[in-house]
């Protein structure tokens, strides 16, 4: 039988030290995903399970206009912060409409961020073409049964979707994450921590092994600015989005003045729409400028037989969420 | 009509019931499938070195080492399934190829994924339309062709004709099926997953060559059925094969990934539905044609227009069954197979033509209301279709919608309501049922029945208490074990009918055999007297016209130096049927949704839903109850949510699991309304009729009725997802 090894780690140096010594290891944070991959999918080698769970990485705290989120903070603990609800309502309405209470009492803030696709292509071992396991595989989702894939940053290598929630209003607020590695601390732009696929799709994040996530920064949004989440999917609850939009306005006089929009569901990475921002910035707060904005926020979709319909459904949903942000009824 | 709680629901709440995967055996291994990852082709070569190196490893067994097995037998259903170990020849995804035994459930696990299989790999065929596919026609023979459907369409004042298309959709009951099989010499003990455990022995002793008195299978809970116990699937063999190899107990638990391909699933279907109507809305033709997928070397022919030709008064009636074979995992039954897609044609159908004609749809159903079965002529033995669809719009509030399309607004939300009606099958097969007094004055009944989670627990003891005049928790009802009187499945909504029916006749043989026992007992007060004279209460048989003459049961078995009072009751209503002179009914219900639909997102949210249910006399109004709102629960799957995605290149599973396939999540089920009206059917000795499948049937179209009333589309493809509503 194939075994694996668990530690459970004391603290942090000790942890980093240990899984960025054996390039066959990984950190163990809620389990949620990992576990999935590691033990029943067997879609990551077993290897060395270094358990973070006990590391004081966890809790959150206010420092001027930035939150300071423990990587270990779960994500209904973070959901229930009075800070986060007052000040960026949207971080906790996506955690709230993430996965389910049970999986959200174990899963950490640092993992959610790593969360590895949902694509079945890439979680199921039978299927041999999956340039994310095996580079230069090719890729089946792509000619096979897609739905909850993505359309932006795809390609024919790969269309699987960064289905984070939490990513998506992290993205809109350029939030920092904090790194411990052996060579050291740094702090990364969320911007920067996905990678798009590319022709290198088993290329996900810019961390290098061994560097632990220890904080995620959280910008807090200026007193007067609304924002809002809003994810598309079949069910009521307990399920992934077919597409997401996280976004934040601030409008004086009817003129957008502050504006940060961000995708999910779509997007091979948590999608920031940059484009459309520009679009609303300066511009009136009317529904032919969310128009406008939605329009200028979905460009050179690559889709497949099944994602087609996401390319209209998100610009749908960015509609909607800027119409609600901004008060506007009809 | 009681409510009485379930008698087993104390073992369930507190984990005790045993269902098959709680037995463990002494010395018992386990065992774990490989399956095979290509549709269509043969095994070239399969290298099992490495699995039987690994730790704790007894054996691997493959169609390259195994005992041959005899063809199993056919069954009142259909054929079996084919046995995957016969030859090399791979004929779908999910094909098991390799059975591991090793001494814990892990080991085995690790040593399956070191199975090295390789194929020669043949190109699948997976589409309805693909030329190459073998095409059925009427395979189970239940072509219905009265009148001349033809001639009544072209000349009808009014034509109707579309195609409609259901997903194919997996049973997935929540208990992983589980084979636990053991010998004993030559006698075999299976604890197994089965809806039918007289059919399971007939199989095992087939496949080994027993006679079926030294087979044994052992079924008394069974976490979820929904159709997928009701065939001798392969998994149960291979466990009692593997068993028979190693010479121990084998476990044998099926994953969930495994659950979607092992154990049968609602085929994919489409059906050609052309009606003719007058402009007063008189239906004058039906012609309905399904084409449904087959497995690729299945004989399961399961028709899927089941319900329509006896639905409504129509002189002119044709359907057509196709089955087209694919290399897909067989299908099999689920809960309502054929019902519940026939219905939602038929009643979509008739949603649309309600529109065209300007006649409400509720009153377009009563307009063509089957007063007697419209094929044979004969009274209903029960129908209460029409006091189903008045009760439910009444109480639904039916009349206060706006009839037009797209009329009603609430902010983002367009709201609609739909109906439809249902006609379910009327299905039997012969039951015998044991029933003993004991000398403690309680009662025991033993049947080969199951309760999958339906109750049969339930209605069994209180039927039981109620003519043997105990109270429920006087009787033991032993059933789910092979080696008691045989009885049928539960499936196609039968069981209740048959079973109870048979304790009917079993409790009359037993109190004529007390009677017989005292006829000449000088101390009896009962003695000469006769069946018809005397009644039961308070565990005691006394004349019906003077309570006061009559005694204990327990006293008579004391006097007698009885341990116990036996006497079997025997049912046939199939054979019953035929001289009848009514045609015996199955439910009939009328469903009502109210549906809101966010059309810029798509979204469609189901706010009510009422179903009004005329089941014969009820028994246990809860336990019922329980059955049609579970049973709706699965209809808003089917018409919202449930899809077995199959890879268009591969044949392979793409959403085998609970975070993939979706069902519906509490969430998305609004408080059900359940009534249940019409009165004992007169055909079922005790007025029951079957209600374990109805509940799913009408869901769907009343569900897309009410979207076409919210958002003037029509959709006609199952399920209804937000890229079709956008
Ligand atoms: C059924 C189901 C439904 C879900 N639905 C949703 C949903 O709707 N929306 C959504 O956003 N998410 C959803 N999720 C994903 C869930 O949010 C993530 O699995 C979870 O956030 C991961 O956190 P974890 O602590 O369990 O991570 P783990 O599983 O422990 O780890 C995940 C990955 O991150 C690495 N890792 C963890 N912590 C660190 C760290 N501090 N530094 C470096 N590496 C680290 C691990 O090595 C691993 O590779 C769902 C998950 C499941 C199983």
């Amino acid at each position: 039988m194939r075994g694996f090894e668990y530690v459970r780690a004391t603290d942090v140096g000790s942890a980093v030290a240990l899984v960025s010594g054996d390039p066959g290891a990984s950190y163990l944070a809620g389990g949620t995903t990992q576990l999935d991959l590691m033990l029943k999918d067997a879609v990551v080698p077993q290897g060395l399970l270094v358990d973070i769970g006990r590391l004081p990485l966890r809790g959150i705290a206010t420092d001027g206009d930035v939150l300071r989120v423990g990587a270990l903070t779960t994500m209904e603990e973070l959901a229930a912060d009075p800070v986060v609800a007052e000040r960026v309502p949207f971080v906790s309405e996506a955690l709230l409409a993430g996965a389910s209470t049970q999986l959200r009492n174990m899963a950490t803030i640092g993992g959610n961020l790593l969360q590895r696709t949902r694509c079945r292509y890439f979680r199921d071992i039978a299927v041999t073409d999956c340039n994310k396991r095996t580079p230069g595989s090719g890729c089946a989702a792509v000619t096979g049964a897609a739905r909850m894939h993505a359309i932006l940053g795809a390609s024919a290598h790969c269309i699987a979707l960064h289905a984070s929630d939490l990513c998506v209003p992290l993205r809109a607020l350029d939030a920092e994450v904090r790194v411990e590695g052996a060579a050291g601390q740094r702090t990364i732009a969320f911007a920067d921590l996905h990678v798009m696929p590319g022709e290198r799709p088993d290329v996900e994040t810019v961390l290098r092994h061994g560097e632990m996530i220890s904080e995620v920064l959280v910008p807090l949004l200026p007193a007067g600015t609304r924002s809002g989440y809003l994810k598309v999917r079949d069910r009521v609850s307990y399920e992934f989005a077919l597409t997401s939009a996280a976004a934040a306005l601030s409008i004086e006089d009817g003129v957008i003045t502050l504006a940060r929009l961000a995708l999910g569901g779509v997007g091979t990475v948590p999608w920031r729409a940059t484009e459309a921002e520009r679009v609303l910035v300066g511009a009136p707060a009317t529904a032919r400028t969310f128009l406008a904005a939605a329009e200028a926020a979905i460009q050179d979709p690559f889709t497949v037989p099944g994602t087609e319909f996401k390319v209209e459904l998100a610009k749908r949903t960015i509609v909607r969420v800027l119409r609600t942000v901004s008060g506007e009824q009809s | 009509m009681t409510a009485l709680d379930r008698v087993d629901a104390p073992l369930k709440v507190s984990g005790s019931a045993p269902y098959p995967s709680d037995f463990t055996l002494p010395d018992q291994v386990h065992a774990v499938l490989v399956q095979s990852t290509v549709a269509a082709g043969r095994i070239s070569a399969i290298d099992t070195t490495a699995a039987l190196a690994a730790p704790g490893v007894l054996a691997v067994i493959t169609h390259e080492n195994a005992p041959p097995l005899a063809d199993l037998p056919m069954t009142p259903l259909g054929a079996p399934p084919r046995f995957p170990f016969k030859d090399d020849r791979i004929i779908h995804c999910g094909q098991h190829v390799a059975v591991v035994v090793a001494g814990t459930h892990e080991q085995a696990a690790s040593a399956a994924r070191l199975v090295q299989v390789s194929y020669e790999t043949a190109k699948p065929v997976l589409d309805l339309d693909d030329p190459r596919a073998e095409v059925v026609d009427n395979g189970w023979g239940m072509e219905v062709d009265v009148g001349d459907a033809e001639a009544a369409l072209s000349s009808a004042e009014i034509t109707y004709e579309e195609t409609f298309d259901i997903a194919p959709e997996a049973n997935n009951p929540l208990g992983l099926f589980t084979t636990l099989a053991s010998w004993d010499s030559d006698r075999l003990t299976v604890h197994d997953c089965s809806q039918w455990p007289i059919m399971t022995r007939q199989a095992l002793a087939t496949a080994f060559g027993l006679p079926e008195s030294d087979v044994r299978v052992l079924v008394p809970y069974l976490g979820g059925g929904f159709g997928a116990g009701l065939r001798a699937w392969s998994h149960t063999l291979l466990a009692a094969l593997a068993a028979r190899v190693v010479g121990r107990p084998v476990k044998l638990v099926l994953t969930r990934p495994q659950m979607f391909t092992s154990v049968g699933h609602r085929a994919r279907s489409r059906q050609r539905l052309r009606l003719g109507m007058t402009g007063a809305g008189r239906l004058v033709a039906i012609d309905q044609e399904s084409t449904a997928a087959l497995g690729a070397e299945e004989d399961n022919f399961s028709a899927v227009v089941l319900g329509t030709p006896h639905a409504y008064d129509c002189p002119n009636v044709a359907t057509h069954d196709r089955q087209v074979r694919l290399n897909i995992p067989n299908p099999g039954f689920m809960r309502a197979p054929g019902h519940a897609e026939g219905n939602f044609a038929l009643e979509s159908a008739l949603d649309e033509l309600s529109y065209r004609v300007g006649i409400d749809p509720v009153e377009l159903r009563l307009r063509n209301f089957a007063e007697v079965h419209p094929q044979s002529g004969l009274p209903w033995s029960s129908n209460a279709l029409r006091e189903c669809l008045q009760v439910g719009a009444e109480r639904f509030g039916w009349r206060d919608r706006s009839p037009v399309p797209r009329s009603t607004r609430d902010g983002n939300w367009l709201v609609g309501y739909g109906m439809a009606g249902v006609t379910f099958g009327w299905y039997a097969a012969p039951c015998r049922a044991r029933l003993s007094i004991l000398a403690s004055g309680t009662a025991v009944l033993k049947a080969a029945a199951t309760d999958i989670g339906t109750g049969t627990y339930t209605i069994a003891a209180q039927q039981v208490a109620e003519l043997l005049g105990l109270r429920v928790d006087q009787v033991r009802v032993e059933i789910g074990d092979s080696d008691l009187p045989p009885a049928p499945q539960s499936g196609g909504s039968g069981l209740a009918v048959a079973l109870t029916g048979a304790i009917q006749v079993a409790a009359a043989n037993l109190l004529r055999a007390l009677l017989d026992e005292v006829a000449a007992d000088a101390r009896s007060p009962l003695r000469g007297r006769r069946l018809d004279e005397v009644t039961a209460s308070d565990g005691r048989l006394h004349l019906i016209d003077d309570p006061a003459v009559g005694e204990k049961y327990a006293d008579v078995l004391a006097r007698h130096g009885l341990d116990e009072l036996t006497a079997d009751g025997e049912l046939d209503l199939a054979a019953a049927a035929a001289d009848a002179g009514v045609a015996p009914a199955g439910a009939f219900a009328a469903r009502f949704a109210e549906v809101r639909v966010d059309e810029d997102l798509g979204l469609l949210r189901v706010t009510r839903l009422l179903s009004v249910v005329d089941g014969g006399r009820i028994l246990n109004e809860k336990t019922a109850r329980s059955q049609i709102i579970g049973g709706t629960v699965m209809g808003i799957g089917m018409a919202m949510f449930e899809e077995v995605a199959f890879d268009h290149a591969t044949g392979r599973v793409a959403n085998a699991t609970f975070g993939d396939y979706l069902i519906p999540v509490n969430a998305d089920v609004p408080d059900l309304d359940v009534v249940f009206v019409g009165g004992p059917d007169a055909f079922s000795p005790t007025g029951v009729k079957g209600l374990g499948e109805v509940g799913v049937v009408g869901v769907p179209a009343a569900i897309a009725n009410a979207v076409y009333h919210a958002t003037g589309r029509r959709i006609r493809s199952l399920p209804i997802t937000i890229d079709q509503l956008m």
